[in-house]
Formats: structure tokens, C-alpha cells, sequence
């Protein structure tokens, strides 16, 4: 759009004039120019400056023959005239002073107006006289004098305003007014004037066509003036079809100068009416017009010598209605309207379209430059340089120098052809240009996603750079097309941009890419297309076809092979390859030279043995139209030592052997060709030498004695298509004759580790029991290795793969005690040296280093472990050692799962003492299913049964139990509280699985504490045998509480009774409390027994002391009898008491029996006799 | 005048691509094929008209050049044909029809056994078959 004059770019603005008052000049024309729409303002210091609005006087200066001056269509600076130098309206702006003072000043006045007004008489403007008062003075001004100011000034009243500049509301004011009436006569002068030109139109009144289109123009204009679009649309419209009508029957200027007038000429109303649609909105039109003006001018070239002016500018055309587009915002709604209207596409609401379009014509035009420049006449003439553009759009003319004045002169064809042609040359290259819109449009087809379409304009463009000998350019631009046709099998065009390719890097002498390039090119599947008609423009390759791939084939490998060529290698541009400029290429999977060189590795076995051997085959394809014979193979393993060289009998001269590592391993073949598309197989026993992976990275081909290719291994497994070939119709052959292999081989294989010879024994012993420290025997015997650097690994796994933490423990607390199994530690034998071993032990994880063994040699320890809780375990071994120093590790694991168990089981029960039964009140309200703490009365001794069971499977050793007080009770109580005595510590006894053993306590609570801690169990044991160390098992008793029992009931008798003797029966009633007790009783008769005493009464126990019943029985019969029933009860604490049956059966002898050891037995019914009675 | 007639398969890839010109400028129809490829992916991505355009073949004028219109067809298994012709006033209808005959022999082509799915189509039955479809029909109906 830059091409055209600003005038005629943006839409036209009022233009009004301002005289006189220069000091307001500024804030008038900003205001105006912020009115809408705006007003430019022509300000003249003061009236003799008025002349420049008149008609120019210059016009007759320039003498031009009375024919030309009518034989323009449009004056180039009509428009430009209008717009800066002949305003709508004129403003004089006088003083108030001036209007009431001085007669002198009154006349200034007036010669002032009349000389403005036979300036503005023949343009028939508008007239506004304007009086600047100042603000205190706004009265002094009067009616007479304002009168008297319109008449001379022949203007309306309202016409005739004043200007208040010194007060900030007034000024405002007085500014909107003059806006206003500015507006408005502008407005007037706009529609006067196109009306003026309009009737003349009607009338038909013009002379030749020219001038019909000539005021089409001026009507549009200053509709456009007044904002009046539709009207300025239509004008131009008309003076456009009036145009296009000239091109056949206009005679008036020679041929060429008039069509290139009218394409001027017609540029602009296409311009004009462009940009009038797409500014309203009509973009559907816009684009309907556009396709009519380019098919109504494309075709009229003109003839050959100027039709390059022709294809500028159409390419101007396309260019400037892309930026039109791009400019209007409206686009990106616009194809949503296509939908009924089939012929225009979405493509042609797109800049990119026309961008693409004129960058092709400009191409055209370039290429007819370079015709016409061929042909034009080698001597320059000289008045070229006096040819200038004349008054008219379009026109050009000799401008004669005559001395002072100067003459234009109509010219001929010849000379302004030659013009053009110079000027053609004066101007920057077109290459630049058509590369600069080709950018574009690449820049707006990417933006719209069209990668296919910026593909080609980037192919465009890097072809235009190629013509300009850009070749580092072109050669950038060509490589980014490769991977979309590459990825799309686009062989043509790929062909197309590799033969460009190809010719640049020779261009830029890049063997590397030349041979790249080459490669390729001739590895592309031609076959299929070149049975199409030929093709032509297909860039330096030419067409493609089989005998040019051939060609390229053998010149690439003409290279590598440095043979010395015919004369036409001088053409290879110093593309070579020797001992100075040695050439390797890589192939990888991603490379488009798989197709070229091919490697496909595959182990026949996945798993190997290391030092045995296994078979590996190698299969190598091309796609070259001839066969290649390759010199030398090297085969690349990530274990270096078993790379391998393969080495073509024929070829064994020209391979440069000294690549050949000595130590090597060197096989040779008769010959290594490759034929187009068969696979090349080659099957060699192989050795690995270290355990683990062993993986073919690289295959290298040596070609030549300077050239390798490098090719990236490729499992047959997992082998891509080849691309581009994925889409022909050929015979794929499996890469091995084994169609398993082919199915599932691998590059790599895995390389197994020898087998161990060193035994690792856990040695077992049965279920662990809980609290022991148990000993696990590992052994290691060597068997044919030598043990070195050796490392025992130990786990301890929880069985159901948990880790050794129950999870709500981990919770709570992370303490170690809640590990339920522990590894202790290992024990090693003392006798070897194992001093310098690591040895690191966690609580379920060991490192021990072992030491050094020589064959036949053994080593031993033992893992102690320590179970909290019984649980089962798995047992982890492993050894890592090195049969040699250096070699590569070998691993033994071993694992055992073991059980641990509860040795003993402890349990315990408290009794009341026989026959004595303290009150306690705490079991009357007992409800049943209450308290597992069980009461125990205070200062009574009662008696604890311990009961431990052997619930192992092996017999144990006890070795003493005990009742020990828990750490906290000692905290707490410093004092005993209690004292627990034991019966005799007897001898270990052997438990056997199953046996039961007891012992007896007393407990006698001497505190009057409401609760008692009895301490904990105690058991020392070990298994039954030497070695075994002893265990504690500790198991803490419940809590018990303590009561003080307000009575105790004894009842008192003798052991035994013999018949027919009498003996005494007591029950002692003890009132432990301060109270008085009634205590009611009362005695069932038995027929057992004679007896004599209270049979039923209620009697008062007095505080702290004793009452005593006493019966005298004497048995009737014998055996073991009941006694008489005595049934005591509290009143106070509603008890009741009965004796157990137990405790009321009495033996009864039916003679004296002899006892063996008398006075013994006699003393304890003696000690046990009641010695308190008396109190 | 039917200039060029394209199959382009699943990747984009030409399948089988024939000019039916006098002059050798196979290359540069072979440039407008692909370019028109933007159209069809675009048109196929952003199915802005529904309705009756759902299930269309059809694909309509893709791509307009100065000297050549192109149009498209997309068949169920996202096969696409691409035709360019020259004449630029040309009926819906007529290409309609010519894309319904180029589809059946197309079908016939890729039926035969021997026909691997997603390879170039070398038939030389199919390439006489078609270039007889070009040489029946004519789309100068309308002018």
C-alpha cells in the first residue's frame, strides 16, 4: 500500500481555512482536529497570505500543447490539492477593536474581506467571519457594528460569530460554535461542489470519455468528502467500468503509454473501491470485485518489450489487496458466509493466497525483465534522463529545459519503453521482493496450520534463493522441506528438492552432504514413477528416472572409490574424497540413509553361557539401483573384545588393512556385494568373555579407502519400515532365513554368569522360640572356586513380604522394640582371622565380608536372631564373591523360611486361704460379667498358683521361676507393699513338650492401697541341652485391688475326725470395723454328726473383736462327711455366708489311724490352732 | 479438461497419482495435490458444517489456483482423491459423479488380492480404467 500516495491511502478530511489572529491558530486547529469526524485546518497568519487558496498561477507555467492538457484522465495532485490547499471554508478573524475603534482599522477591515472574498469567489467557498472579544469587554461589541461587518462580508447573520478567548466556558463554548458551523458549510461546499460536477455528468456534457471518468472520480471524491461511502462506492464504480471501456476505443496517446495509463489510473479506483468494501464490511464483495478487476486486466499484457510492467503490476494488485485483507479484521469471520456461495473457497478470504500470487507474478515479471533487457539496445540514450512523470496519473513527459522555463513533450512509445526498462534497472532486485512476500505468505499458511502450503512457499523461496546464488540460503530453506515429504513418501517432490539439495552442497563444496545427498537420491524408489511422462523444472536432478538415479549412483561411488574419472569429473566441483578430506557418515534410526545401508543384527540365542559360543547373524540391505561391493565390514560390540572385522577377498588390497586392530579377530569372505533390495546375510560364531549384556552397536562399511558408513545396529525384532519404501509394492524378505529369529531376534543377548562352585549351607535346627537368641549355622565350602572378596548378604523378610513391622505398631511408636524379629548379630568363629571384614548388621539386614578361601576350604559363622514375638520368617542369604581377583562377581542365594514359636505358656491364680473368708463387699455388687481384676483383702495372705507349660515340641529346661517387682512399681513405691513369698527354690526341673509345671506363692497386700502391682513372672529356662544359653521369659501379672474386709469368717476344725470321738468345730467371727456388728446365723443339722451349741440366733459383734461360735460334734459314722452348714449374715451389708462344700467336709476315721511320723503331722494342726481367741 | 487424478492414503502419502497433460508440468500438479491436502485435513479437523455435510464424500472445491480448481473426495476409510482440472466453471454434480466412478474402480483395485492395503497401487488395469473415467467425461455443461 506504501506504493500510493498518502492522499490517496486514508479517506479525506475537511480541510477549512483560518485568517488573521495568529495567536489562536494553534488551539483552534487542535480543537478542530479533534472534532468528529476532524477538520484540518489551512492556517494563514494573515490576509496577504490568502493567495495560495486561489487557482494556481503556477499551472501555466509548464507549456504543454493545447492537446495534452485535455488528454489526461486524472491530474496526479488534484486530490492532493484538495486536500492541503483548497479549503471548504474560509474563517476571518478580526479584532472587536478593529470593528468599533480607528475608521482606519475599519477599513483595513474591509479591503481585508474584499480581497478574501474575490479570492474564494471563483471556488465558490465558504465564507465565516469571526470577531475575537475579549471576555470583560463582550458587550462594548454592538448589533450596528456586527451589521455592518455582514454586509460587507455578504454572509448570513449566523455566519458572523464571535470569539471569547479569555475565559475557559466561553472559549469552549465559542470553539463548538465555530466547529459547528465548520461542519456544516463544509458539508455545503462538499455537496455544492460534487453536484456541480454531478450535473455536468448527467448532461453528458464532456468532451471525451476521459472526462466522464475523470469527474466520476472528482464526485466520488468528494462524496467521500462528506462520508457519504455508498455514493463515493457507486461514483467509483462507474468511472472504473468507464475506464475499462477506453481500452479499446481510446486512440489518443500511443498504445503502450495508454494502457499504461488506464492500469494505472484503473489501479486506483480498484484501490479506492477495495478498501471502501472491506471497510464496510463486505468482504464477501470485496473479494467478488477483486476476481473480476484481476480477470478484466490479466490478460492485457501489451506487447513483449513492456509486458513486465504488466505482471509488477499484477503482482501490485494481489500484494495490496493482501494487505487490504490482512489489515481488515473482519477476515477471520468471513469464510462462516461462503457456505452458499460454491464458487469462491476459503482459500481466497486468506492474505496468504494473494501474497503466494504476487510473489509468483513477480517472479513473471522478473523473468520478462531479463527478456527485455536481452533485447534492449546497447547504447543508452540520453534522454531518458530528462523523461519525468507528467501532470496526469500515469502519464510521463519530457520535460524540455528552456532557460527559465521549461516545456513538457509528449514522448513515444520506444522512448518510454526504454524509460521503464531503465528505471527497471535503477530499482533494488525483484529476488528480495518475491522472497520477502513468499515469507509472508509462508508466515500466514503456518499460522493457519497449512504446513503443505508454507512448504512450498519455503520451496519457492529457496528456489529463488538458488537463482540468486544464495546457496547457504537456499540450501537451509531446501533441508526443512526434506522431513515432511520424506514422512509423506512424496518421492517426486522430494526428488525435486534432494536434486537442489545436492547441487548446493556442491555448490558450497560439502562432500559430506553431496554424498549424503546423493546417496539418497539414488536410494529412492523411482522405480515406480519413472514410468510416467517426463517431467520438466525438476531442478538440477532433471527428471527422475531410473538412469539418472543409475547416474547418480555411479558418480557418488565413482567418488568414494577416488577413481579417476573421464572429463566429466571435473564437473564434480571439487567434491572429493582422499587421505586429506576422509569422509564417515552415521546412520541411525531416525536417518533418511537407512534406505541406502541397512543393518539388521540378531544373537540366535537370548541367553549365553559366557565363553561358550553362540551364533550371530548379520543382515545388511540397500536400496541402491546397483549392486555395491563393500571392502570391509567391522562389527562393534559393547564389549570391545568382541568386535570383529569381516574383509572382502577381492577388495583386500584397496581396504586400508592398518584400520585393523592387531589383536582382532579378522574373517574374510569372498566377496561383500549388496544387490538392490536382497538381503545380504552373514552368520559368525561369536564368544562373549564378561557376564552381563551384550548388545551390536555399530556395523561400519568401508567403501573405499577414505569412506565409511557407520550404521546403527538394529534388532530384526523391532525394525521399522523403511520409509518411503513402506509405500511400494516389493518383495520384503525376512532380514534371517530362521523366520523365529527374524519374528523375535534381538541385537542384544544377555551373558549369563558362570556357575558358582562354592556350596553355601544354612544349617537348620527347628522352630526358634521367642526370647532366645537364636543360632542359625551358615557354612561355605569351596568346591572349585577360590572365594575373594567374598560378601555375605543377609535379609530377614517377613513371610508375607510386610517387612518385619506390624503396621499398626509403626504407628504408634518407632522404637525398636517393635521389630518382632531381630538379627542380632553374626557370630564368626574365633579360631579364623576376621578381623578386617566389614560387618554391618541392622536389624534385618547383614553385611558380612567373608574371607579369603582357597579351594576345598570352608568358612563358617552363625546368625543370631532374636524373635519378640512368634512369628515366621524368611531367611535371605546371598554370597557375591570373585573366582579370581578381578573377574566378575559370582552370586549364590540361598534362603530358609523359619518358624518362632512361644516356648512356655504362663498362667497364674490367686486363692483365698482355707477355710478362712474375709467380707469382701466389692464381689456382693459384682455383676456378673464386671471386673477381671480380681479384690484381695488386706493384711489376709492369700496364695498365688503360678502355672508355666511347655507348649515347644523340645524338652526345656526350667531353671527357676520367680516373682520379681516391675520397674515401675519400684519408681513408684519405694516401700513393698506387699510381701510375696515363695515356697522352697527347687532344683531346674526338665519340662517335657506338654508338661505342666506349678508353684506357689503367698501374697500378703500390707498397704492399705486401693490397687496392687503383683510384679511380674519370672522364668529362667533353656533348651535341654549343654550349649544352649539360659533364656529369661518375663510375663507381668495383673493388677489386683485391695480391700479391707469389715469381717472374716474362719471356720476352724481338725484335719480329721475318728468315730465316736468328739471333737470342736469353731467359726470365728472377726469385726475388723469400729462398728457394731449384728451378724444373724444359724445351723442346718446334719445325721452324721451329734452335735451340741446355738442353733439360730442374731448376736452383736463388737468393734475389733471377736465373736466364736463353738459346736461340739461328735461323728456317728465314717468316711468323708459334711459337716453341720452354718449360715452367717451381715445385717449391715445384707452377706450372706455359707461355706463351700470343700471347706465343710471332714474325713472321719473309723478307728485311730496310725500315723508314721506323729508328733510331725501333730505340730501343724497345733500351729494352726486359733491362739487369738482370747481376744 | 481432468489434468491430474490423485489417491492419497492414511499418512498422506500418495497412493497413485497420474497427469493427463500435454506438457510435462507433472511436478507442478503434484506441489497443488499436496497443498490441497491442507484443505482436506482442515476440512476433516474442524467439521464446521453440519448436518447435511456429516456424512458428505464429497469434499467440494478445495483449492483454487489461477488455471486450476481442485476438488476433493474422502472416502470412508479416509482415502482421499483429489482431482484438478482446468476448467473453471464446472458443476458440482458432474464432479460428483466423476468422483462415484473413480471410487468403484478404485474399490476393484484395492479388492484384488494381491493388493497390499496402504502400498501404491500399480494396476495397470486400474490406470487404464481411470484414464478412460478422464476421458468420458467432460465438465463443460455449463459452459
Amino acid at each position: 500500500m506504501e506504493h500510493y500516495p498518502e492522499e490517496l491511502r486514508t479517506p479525506p478530511v475537511t480541510l477549512v481555512c483560518i485568517v488573521g489572529h495568529q495567536d489562536l491558530h494553534a488551539t483552534i486547529s487542535t480543537h478542530l482536529h479533534s472534532e468528529q469526524p476532524p477538520i484540518n485546518t489551512l492556517a494563514l497568519p494573515d490576509f496577504t497570505k490568502i493567495s495560495i487558496i486561489d487557482k494556481s498561477p503556477k499551472e501555466n507555467d509548464n507549456q504543454l500543447p493545447s492537446a495534452y492538457t485535455s488528454s489526461g484522465i486524472i491530474k496526479r495532485d488534484w486530490l492532493l490539492k484538495h486536500r492541503t490547499r483548497v479549503p471548504a471554508v474560509v474563517a476571518a478573524l478580526f479584532d472587536a477593536d478593529q470593528l468599533s475603534g480607528d475608521p482606519a482599522q475599519w477599513l483595513q477591515v474591509c479591503t481585508d474581506l474584499e480581497n478574501l472574498k474575490a479570492v474564494i469567489k471563483g471556488r465558490n467557498i465558504k465564507l465565516v467571519v469571526v470577531v475575537v472579544v475579549r471576555f470583560n469587554s463582550k458587550d462594548s461589541i454592538t448589533e450596528d457594528s456586527l451589521a455592518s461587518l455582514r454586509k460587507r462580508a455578504e454572509v448570513d447573520a449566523k455566519y458572523v460569530i464571535t470569539f471569547i478567548p479569555d475565559d475557559a466556558s466561553e472559549l469552549n463554548q465559542s470553539l463548538n460554535r465555530l466547529g459547528n458551523i465548520f461542519g456544516e458549510l463544509a458539508v455545503t461546499f462538499y455537496r455544492d461542489e460534487g453536484r456541480r460536477v454531478k450535473t455536468r455528468l448527467e448532461k453528458k456534457s464532456y468532451g471525451s470519455i476521459e472526462f466522464n471518468v475523470r469527474y466520476c472520480f472528482k464526485v466520488a471524491i468528494y462524496a467521500e468528502f462528506r462520508r457519504d461511502w455508498a455514493e463515493a462506492l457507486r461514483m467509483y464504480e462507474d468511472g472504473y467500468h468507464a475506464l475499462r471501456e477506453m481500452i479499446g476505443t481510446s486512440t489518443r496517446l500511443p498504445p503502450i503509454q495508454r494502457l499504461v495509463e488506464i492500469k494505472m489510473v484503473a489501479e486506483q479506483f480498484h484501490f479506492k473501491i477495495s478498501t471502501l468494501l472491506l471497510h464496510g464490511g463486505k468482504v464477501v464483495e470485496a473479494i467478488k470485485w477483486f476476481r473480476q478487476h484481476n480477470a478484466s486486466y490479466k490478460k492485457l499484457t501489451g506487447p513483449t518489450e513492456i509486458n513486465f510492467f504488466h505482471w509488477e503490476w499484477l503482482a501490485r494488485q494481489f500484494l495490496v489487496f493482501a494487505e487490504l485483507l490482512e489489515t481488515t479484521n473482519a477476515t477471520i469471520s468471513s469464510p462462516a458466509s461462503t457456505v452458499a456461495d460454491r464458487t469462491s473457497s476459503d482459500w481466497e478470504f486468506r492474505p496468504a493466497y494473494y501474497y503466494q500470487l504476487a510473489a509468483q507474478y513477480l517472479k513473471e515479471k522478473k523473468s520478462c525483465v531479463e527478456i527485455a533487457v536481452s533485447m534492449m539496445p546497447a547504447e543508452t540514450d540520453e534522454s531518458c534522463d530528462s523523461i519525468v512523470p507528467s501532470l496526469y496519473v500515469g502519464q510521463y513527459a519530457r520535460l524540455l529545459d528552456l532557460g527559465e522555463t521549461s516545456v513538457m513533450q509528449l514522448i513515444t512509445d520506444e522512448d518510454y519503453t526504454l524509460f521503464a526498462l531503465t528505471e527497471e534497472g535503477k530499482k533494488l532486485g525483484d529476488s528480495t521482493e518475491i522472497i520477502a512476500l513468499l515469507k509472508k505468505a509462508y508466515e500466514a499458511y503456518n499460522n493457519l496450520k497449512f504446513q503443505r502450503a508454507a512448504s512450498f512457499c519455503t520451496l519457492l523461496m529457496a528456489k529463488e534463493y538458488f537463482l540468486t546464488s544464495d546457496y547457504t540460503n537456499s540450501k537451509q530453506h531446501f533441508d526443512k522441506l526434506t522431513s515432511l515429504y520424506r514422512q509423506e513418501g512424496w518421492v517426486t517432490l522430494l526428488w525435486e528438492v534432494l536434486g537442489y539439495l545436492r547441487e548446493c552442497s556442491r555448490k558450497l563444496s560439502s562432500a559430506q552432504d553431496f554424498i549424503s545427498y546423493s546417496l539418497e537420491m539414488s536410494a529412492l524408489p523411482i522405480s515406480s514413477i519413472s514410468s510416467l511422462q517426463e517431467m520438466k523444472d525438476c531442478g538440477p536432478a532433471g527428471s527422475p528416472s531410473l538412469k539418472q538415479v543409475e547416474n547418480i549412483h555411479k558418480e557418488v561411488f565413482a567418488i568414494v572409490r577416488e577413481e579417476t574419472l573421464n572429463e566429466e569429473g571435473e564437473n564434480m566441483g571439487g567434491i572429493e574424497v582422499n587421505s586429506d578430506h576422509p569422509l564417515h557418515l552415521e546412520i541411525d534410526l531416525v536417518s533418511p540413509l537407512r534406505v541406502v545401508l541397512l543393518t539388521s543384527v540378531a544373537f540366535h540365542e537370548q541367553i549365553v553361557k559366557p565363553q561358550a559360543p553362540t551364533s550371530i547373524t548379520l543382515s545388511l540391505l540397500s536400496q541402491l539401483p546397483s549392486p555395491v561391493e563393500i571392502d570391509q565390514l567391522e562389527i562393534q560390540f559393547n564389549q570391545s573384545e568382541c568386535n570383529f572385522i569381516i574383509v572382502n577377498a577381492q577388495r583386500r588390497e584397496s581396504s586400508s588393512i592398518s584400520h585393523i586392530h592387531p589383536d582382532r579377530r579378522v574373517e574374510t569372505v569372498p566377496v561383500i556385494q549388496l544387490f538392490t533390495n536382497k538381503w545380504l546375510r552373514l552368520t559368525y560364531d561369536i564368544k562373549s568373555v564378561n557376564s552381563g549384556k551384550l548388545e551390536c552397536t555399530y556395523v561400519i562399511a568401508r567403501i573405499g579407502p577414505h569412506f565409511s558408513i557407520s550404521c546403527g545396529a538394529e534388532s530384526p525384532a523391532n525394525m521399522h519400515d523403511l520409509p518411503l519404501w513402506k509405500f511400494e509394492e516389493r518383495l520384503e524378505a525376512s532380514p534371517t532365513k530362521d523366520p523365529a529369529i527374524a519374528f523375535s531376534g534381538m541385537k542384544v543377548t544377555q551373558v549369563e554368569e558362570p556357575d558358582p562352585q562354592v556350596d553355601l549351607i544354612l544349617g537348620s535346627t527347628g522352630p526358634a522360640l521367642v526370647g532366645e537368641n537364636f543360632l542359625l549355622p551358615v557354612t561355605l565350602t569351596s568346591k572349585g572356586h577360590s572365594v575373594e572378596s567374598g560378601e555375605l548378604k543377609i535379609n530377614l523378610v517377613d513371610t508375607r513380604g510386610v517387612g518385619l513391622l506390624s503396621p499398626r505398631e509403626t504407628e504408634h511408636t518407632s522404637s525398636s522394640d517393635n521389630l518382632h524379629v531381630e538379627l542380632l548379630g553374626v557370630l564368626c568363629d574365633p579360631t579364623q582371622d576376621n578381623n578386617d571384614g566389614i560387618r554391618k548388621v541392622q536389624q534385618s539386614f547383614g553385611l558380612v565380608s567373608v574371607p579369603f578361601l582357597n579351594v576345598g576350604d570352608s568358612w563358617s559363622c552363625n546368625l543370631e536372631i532374636q524373635w519378640h514375638r512368634p512369628k515366621p520368617i524368611m531367611l535371605y542369604v546371598s554370597l557375591g564373591y570373585s573366582p579370581s581377583s578381578g573377574a566378575p562377581k559370582v552370586h549364590i542365594h540361598k534362603s530358609l523360611q523359619i518358624e518362632g514359636k512361644t516356648p512356655v505358656v504362663i498362667s497364674h491364680r490367686l486363692m483365698l486361704p482355707f477355710r478362712r473368708d474375709p467380707l469382701l463387699l466389692s464381689r456382693l455388687k459384682r455383676s456378673p460379667e464386671s471386673g477381671q481384676t480380681v479384690s484381695l483383702p488386706v493384711n489376709e495372705t492369700s496364695i498365688l498358683v503360678v502355672n508355666a507349660t511347655n507348649c515347644t515340641e523340645v524338652p526345656l529346661k526350667l531353671l527357676s521361676m520367680s516373682i520379681s517387682e516391675d520397674d515401675a512399681t519400684q519408681k513408684n513405691k519405694a516401700k513393698t507393699t506387699c510381701t510375696i513369698q515363695s515356697g522352697i527354690d527347687n532344683d531346674p526341673t526338665l519340662l517335657v513338650p506338654g508338661e505342666e509345671f506349678k508353684k506357689v506363692f503367698t501374697v500378703k497386700p500390707e498397704l492399705n492401697a486401693s490397687k496392687l502391682n503383683l510384679g511380674s513372672v519370672c522364668l529362667r529356662w533353656r533348651r535341654d541341652h549343654e550349649s544352649s544359653k539360659e533364656v529369661v521369659t518375663k510375663q507381668s501379672l495383673p493388677d489386683v485391688n485391695l480391700e479391707s474386709p469389715p469381717l472374716v469368717i474362719t471356720l476352724e476344725c481338725p484335719p480329721h475326725g475318728v468315730l465316736g470321738e468328739p471333737f470342736t468345730y469353731f467359726a470365728r467371727i472377726h469385726n475388723q470395723t469400729k462398728l457394731l456388728q449384728e451378724v444373724k446365723f444359724s445351723l442346718s443339722d446334719s445325721q452324721s454328726f451329734v452335735l451340741s451349741g446355738p442353733h439360730n440366733d442374731t448376736t452383736f459383734v463388737l468393734p475389733l473383736s471377736e465373736y466364736i461360735l463353738s459346736y461340739k460334734l461328735v461323728p456317728l459314722s465314717s468316711g468323708s462327711l459334711q459337716l453341720p452348714r452354718v449360715t452367717i449374715t451381715s445385717v449391715r451389708y445384707s452377706a450372706g455366708f455359707q461355706p463351700t462344700t470343700a471347706a465343710s467336709t471332714i474325713f472321719i476315721f473309723p478307728s485311730k489311724p496310725q500315723f508314721l511320723s506323729e508328733p510331725e503331722k501333730k505340730s501343724i494342726p497345733a500351729d494352726q490352732a486359733p491362739q487369738q481367741i482370747t481376744a | 479438461m481432468i489434468v491430474c487424478i490423485a489417491v492419497v492414503g492414511h499418512q498422506n502419502n500418495p497412493l497413485y497419482i497420474q497427469s493427463f497433460t500435454e506438457a510435462d508440468d507433472a511436478l507442478k500438479l503434484h506441489h497443488i495435490v499436496h497443498c490441497s491436502l491442507d484443505v482436506v485435513d482442515e476440512r476433516v479437523n474442524n467439521p464446521k458444517k453440519s448436518g447435511p455435510m456429516l456424512n458428505e464424500t464429497f469434499l467440494g472445491l478445495l483449492y483454487p489456483t489461477e488455471n486450476y480448481k481442485v476438488y476433493g473426495y474422502l472416502t470412508n476409510t479416509k482415502v482421499k482423491f483429489i482431482l484438478v482440472t482446468t476448467d473453471l466453471d464446472v458443476r458440482d454434480a458432474d464432479v460428483r459423479n466423476f468422483f462415484r466412478r473413480f471410487h468403484s474402480a478404485y474399490l476393484d483395485a484395492v479388492s484384488n488380492p494381491f493388493h497390499v492395503p496402504g502400498k501404491k497401487i500399480t494396476s495397470k488395469t486400474f490406470a487404464e480404467r481411470v484414464s478412460n473415467i478422464v476421458k468420458s467425461v467432460s465438465f463443460h455443461t455449463t459452459g
